[in-house]
């Protein structure tokens, strides 16, 4: 099955197919979190919606796993190969058009792997902030569920969370700043006539990421986004 | 000109090198590169030291064979020139400059600035050439090829194998002059037959050899001496990936 990664091309084209896959997920997950702009009762029936999909959920999650794991592979793979490719460094070495988000995709890429563990193991798995996970909320239609959004406002008042949330969202920028037109060129979908293109809307699309996920933390902190009156 | 130069010596590819220091004085401005360090030679020669050795041929921009590592720029800070039509009026009075050989692990340290590149050749070997059928010389018209075709053939066909995108590249990676050989085949009529198994076997060799990755940073574009375009590389991975779904 992994016999992809005998060519550094074809592990470029996993990296990049599921790359594309993440980036889907990504998309996905900002336009959920956003609902908690729309209160407690959207975030939370959104919550239990997902919930609700019970064995397509572990089908979506299974599958986000698969690509994450591929991603993680190959990265590794290529990353060993390029260091074995120059064992002797140079005295003096210049970047001549390279940006800095391409000369660092290994280590945002690590520094985003280690976020994402963190940040399974506080929202999905409640072992960060435990006394916080366990809150419920009754929706209009009478139903109890998990409540989100106290949770995830809990969360961003400690300046910890916060910070390094932050800084993993600007490495998130960094790394698909990079990402997005370096899949189109390593899958070759690409051309002189629309390369600024995809490089302009690869910018725009990696800002926006970053801005709707900021969103949140700073909404909480200005307090635009408060507590429920009553809720523990 | 007075310059201080900082040169990569190593005997031997067994023995390890370390960078020597060297004052050289009454340097033309006029001078190639070359030049210069054939000045620096004549005197070590005089002193009785040994000479710095390093790759030149044509010294015209057109072989491939000179190289160099000028302050961190393969073939030095002017764009789009070889090291042999690098003039000392780039550098200025009293500059320090270093100067190593190309360092990655398919290219190889011989002695002190000389690498060897065999690894293109190997490459080249695989995949680089059109099968025809021998006899008297084909009509000069018999294949007409669109000029658009044939410009962007010849635009490939520039690449002297000098190496300098393997120095410039953060990984060795050779993919820009694999790139440029199978596009400078593929954009014409007579190299349509082996396309396939062209891209397939020029890159599987490329891997063998130990090159890096492309991790599309685009430094090697920039450090062409003939201005190869990573377009070229955007063209591999598609035919590479058309290759491995649909066969050869």
């Amino acid at each position: 099955m992994l016999k992809f990664l005998r060519s550094t091309i074809l592990s470029k084209i996993v990296m990049a197919v599921s790359g594309a896959a993440i980036v889907g997920f990504l998309i996905a997950h900002l336009t959920g979190n956003l609902l908690m702009f729309g209160g407690p009762e959207k975030i939370n029936a959104y919550g239990q919606g997902l919930r609700d999909l019970g064995p397509l959920l572990w089908i979506m999650r299974g599958g986000l796993i698969v690509v994450l794991v591929l991603h993680v592979i190959s990265s590794i793979f290529l990353a060993d190969k390029n260091r074995s490719a120059r064992p002797i460094n140079y005295e003096k070495k210049k970047s001549l058009q390279s940006t800095l988000a391409s000369r660092s995709m290994f280590f945002s890429g690590l520094t985003i792997l280690t976020f994402v563990t963190y940040h399974l193991l506080h929202y999905t798995l409640g072992i960060v902030q435990p006394q916080f996970f366990h809150g419920e909320y009754t929706l209009h239609d009478g139903r109890v569920v998990h409540d989100v959004y106290t949770m995830v406002i809990y969360g961003f008042r400690n300046p910890f969370i916060t910070i390094t949330y932050v800084l993993a969202m600007t490495f998130v920028c960094l790394h698909i700043s990079h990402a997005v037109p370096s899949a189109f060129q390593t899958l070759g979908i690409n051309n002189v006539k629309y390369n600024a293109m995809i490089k302009k809307a690869s910018a725009a699309l990696a800002a926006l990421i970053l801005v709707g996920y900021l969103s949140i933390p700073a909404a909480i902190m200005a307090g635009a986004l408060k507590l429920i009156e009553g809720a523990k | 000109m007075k310059l201080n130069l900082k040169i990569w010596r190593q005997q031997n590819a067994g023995t390890e090198g370390k960078v020597v220091d060297y004052m050289l004085d009454d340097v033309s401005p006029d001078m190639s590169f070359l030049e210069m360090l054939d000045i620096l030679n004549e005197k070590l020669i005089v002193k009785g030291d040994e000479p710095v050795a390093f790759d030149h041929d044509c010294r015209e921009g057109i072989c491939g064979a000179c190289s160099l590592m000028i302050n961190g720029v393969p073939h030095g800070p002017e764009k789009a020139t070889t090291t042999c039509q690098l003039h000392m009026r780039k550098f200025h009075d009293g500059e320090e400059i270093t100067i190593e050989p190309w360092r990655a692990n398919a290219f190889p340290v011989i002695k002190d600035l000389v690498v060897d590149r065999s690894s293109f050749d190997r490459i080249i070997q695989k995949g680089g050439f059109i099968s025809a059928s021998t006899g008297n010389a084909p009509d000069g018209n018999a294949i007409p090829i669109s000029k658009i075709d044939a410009d962007l053939a010849m635009d490939n066909a520039a690449c002297i194998g000098c190496g300098a995108c393997v120095a410039a590249c953060k990984n060795g990676s050779a993919s820009l002059f694999v790139s440029a050989k199978v596009a400078h085949l593929g954009y014409l009529p007579q190299g349509q037959p082996e396309r396939f198994r062209r891209v397939i076997a020029m890159v599987d060799q490329m891997d063998t050899e130990g090159f890096g990755s492309c991790s599309n940073t685009y430094d090697c574009e920039a450090a062409c001496p003939k201005g190869i375009s990573v377009r070229n590389i955007a063209r591999m991975n598609r035919d590479y990936l058309k290759a491995n779904l649909f066969g050869v």
